[in-house]
Order: C-alpha cells, then sequence, then structure tokens
C-alpha cells in the first residue's frame, strides 16, 4: 500500500507535465476563437445592439418575420437557446453552488 | 484553421446582460432563501429536542412499568 503510493508520488510530476503539453494547444485554439467572439461588447457596440433590437420589432410588427425560413427559424432558436444557458450560468455563480441553493 | 466569426453586437449584449441578470438573480435569491432556511432548522432543532425529551420520559415510565411487572 505504502509502496503503491510512493510510486503514484513520484509519478505526479510527469504527469503533470504531460497534462501541460497536452492541453497547450487546445488552450491556445480556444484563446484565439474566444478572444472574438465572447469578448463582453464594447461602449461602442451597445447603440448597435439596441438598434437590432428595433429592427427586429419592426420586422416583427411589418410581418416579415413570418417569411423565415424554417432553418433560419431553427438557427435563431439555438442561439436564443444559447444565451438563456448564460443566464443559468450566471445564477449558478450568483449562488455559489452547482446544484441547488446551499442554505 | 477556421477564422473566428464575428459576433452580431445584439448577440453580444444579450449573452453578457444574461449573465450579470442571471448573477444578480442568484444572488438575490440565494439572500431571500437563507433566512427562511435557518428558521426552518431552528423550529426542527426544537421540535426534535421535545421529541427526544418525550422519548426519554416513555422510556422512563416503561423502564418502570416493566421493573413491576413480575
Amino acid at each position: 500500500m505504502a509502496q503503491a503510493v510512493q510510486k503514484f508520488v513520484a509519478k505526479v510530476p510527469t504527469l503533470v507535465g504531460a497534462a501541460v503539453n497536452y492541453s497547450k494547444p487546445r488552450l491556445a485554439t480556444f484563446w484565439y476563437y474566444a478572444r472574438v467572439e465572447l469578448v463582453p461588447p464594447t461602449p461602442a457596440e451597445i447603440p448597435k445592439a439596441i438598434s437590432g433590437v428595433q429592427d427586429l420589432l419592426k420586422g416583427f410588427q411589418s410581418g416579415r418575420l413570418g417569411q423565415t425560413t424554417v432553418r433560419d427559424a431553427l438557427r435563431n432558436g439555438l442561439v436564443a437557446t444559447e444565451v438563456l444557458m448564460w443566464f443559468y450560468i450566471g445564477e449558478i455563480i450568483g449562488k455559489r453552488g452547482l446544484i441547488g441553493y446551499d442554505v | 484553421m477556421v477564422p473566428p466569426v464575428q459576433v452580431s453586437p445584439l448577440i453580444k449584449t444579450a449573452r453578457w446582460s444574461a449573465l450579470l441578470i442571471g448573477l444578480i438573480y442568484g444572488k438575490q435569491r440565494y439572500d431571500y432563501l437563507k433566512p427562511i432556511a435557518a428558521e426552518e432548522k431552528r423550529i426542527e432543532e426544537e421540535e426534535k429536542k421535545l421529541r427526544e425529551e418525550q422519548e426519554r420520559i416513555y422510556k422512563q415510565l416503561s423502564e418502570g412499568l416493566s421493573d413491576t411487572l413480575i
């Protein structure tokens, strides 16, 4: 038992090194995409977002939204679901627990 | 590699504001639920003490009875 633990402890540096080597290029790819796609909006982009919402409303009133194809509707539904998931992630961070409220 | 796609500002604002709103909602709900749970725990503790007291009395009484049952 003690020998097995010792052997494992001796192997930990190699394991850590292997993990770092494995994750470095994948982390680089992640940053490459996240730096462009996941950044918060700059203050200059917020008026564009507001005008985007107004465009949506106008399209809804004019009936243009009834013309969207099923494919586009599914794509928009997926995007809306993703935005909804960010809300739940914010709730997880706010309640400081993964599952349920820790009261 | 595929170049990263330029996300529309509407989606970006929607995402991050959803994150913020979720954060605030989680914190407020936690603050609302915590005193309620503490109160329930306190009531549960008191009732448990009462129940254990009654069980103790019952046991003592039953021991007393079994002593006299020949």
